[in-house]
């Protein structure tokens, strides 16, 4: 998946608008992420990235980029 | 009036997880003997380890798949003979925003939470299967087949569909002397509540579940001792209940 795919994915999650997204931007300045964004953020990363999310790994998140890191490849 | 005792009897138990475990151990330590079934093998051989006597089995089983049960409840009729109850402990508790819940998602957990269930009953209540004088069936149902709870639809829907089968089932196998009663747990200590705390405990929902559980959180043994009751001659007049052990939060 490229950089471009997975912020479609996370913008698509969250019902933002294309183009929302950015890696720099902290996770606690948008609003739509919230714990129902994280939840469907488990369900993310296992179906579309084989990864499993604990809350643990969700709360040293930091930034979009922590994100899409860990989503992979 | 005597205390419950199943000296001589034999339960397939689904499920040896926390709550499974438990319920195998109690019934097991009053006498009976256990089949259990799980998809899980570590937790058949532990659950198998803790048990007393020679007379108990574990089966591999894949509740997803429930057109496979059938042949796994024949084999366990072939091999041990006719059942005397069957208590249903398999489950998953699947957390899950609506948007992600797609149609493949719900039916997987309808599949292992309730269709499953009905296929063994079906299965087991048929001539031969069971003692010709007849047998009790536990359903672990949840709480939350009663409640709102965001992010659980399927499961809910799974809880909400075995509490309206169970009232079917118990009159339509009452002429065959085949009592089915449900558990309803509250929260209680097991891997699945902890997982789902691990994903939500910081949520407002989370903390407000537990509010209203104003008993404090239940331990598999509180779950278990009521699926002795109702597998017991103690609650021969008991079908087509579903018995809350919720440490009160239903009435909060
Ligand atoms: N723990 C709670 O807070 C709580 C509350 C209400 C209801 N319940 C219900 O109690 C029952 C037991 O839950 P628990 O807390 O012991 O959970 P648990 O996770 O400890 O045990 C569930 C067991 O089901 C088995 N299982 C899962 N999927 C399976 C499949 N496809 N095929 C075969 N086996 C499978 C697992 O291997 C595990 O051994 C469940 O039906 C659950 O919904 C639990």
């Amino acid at each position: 998946m490229t950089q471009e795919e997975k912020i479609v994915l996370l913008e698509d999650m969250l019902e933002l608008d294309g183009g929302s997204l950015t890696p720099e931007m902290e996770l606690a300045s948008i609003d739509e992420y919230d714990s129902m964004a994280k939840l469907s953020l488990i369900v993310l990363m296992d179906e579309e990235c084989g990864k499993k999310l604990t809350g643990e790994q969700i709360r040293e998140f930091k930034t979009v980029a922590d994100v899409l890191n860990f989503m992979g490849e | 009036m005597k205390g419950i005792e199943f000296i001589g009897k034999r339960f397939v138990v689904s499920g040896a997880g926390g709550i499974g475990a438990e319920t195998a151990k109690l019934l097991n330590s009053l006498g009976a003997s256990i089949i259990l079934l799980d998809i899980n093998e570590e937790n058949l051989n532990n659950t198998l380890l803790s048990l007393e006597g020679t007379n108990n089995r574990a089966y591999i089983c894949d509740f997803s798949n429930v057109d496979g049960i059938e042949q796994v409840v024949k084999l366990i009729a072939t091999e041990n003979g006719a059942v005397d109850g069957f208590v249903h402990c398999v489950g998953v508790g699947s957390v899950r925003p609506l948007k992600m819940s797609k149609y493949d998602f719900m039916l997987k957990v309808m599949n292992i939470n309730f269709f499953s269930f009905v296929e063994i009953v079906r299965c087991l209540s048929i001539k031969g299967r069971y003692n010709s004088n007849g047998m009790n069936i536990v359903g672990v149902s949840a709480l939350g087949a009663y409640l709102g709870n965001s992010t659980k639809t399927a499961y809910c829907a799974s809880k909400g569909a075995m509490n309206a089968a169970i009232r079917c089932l118990a009159k339509e196998l009452a002429p065959k002397n085949i009592r089915v009663n449900a558990v309803a747990p509250g929260v209680t200590d097991t891997p699945m509540a902890r997982v789902a705390e691990d994903y939500g405990a910081d949520s407002d929902e989370h903390k407000m579940i537990l509010a209203r559980q104003y008993m404090g959180v239940c331990q598999p043994l509180d779950i278990a001792n009521t699926i002795a009751f109702l597998m017991s001659d103690m609650s021969r007049m008991i079908t087509g209940s579903c018995v809350a052990v919720d440490g009160g939060k239903l009435s909060s």
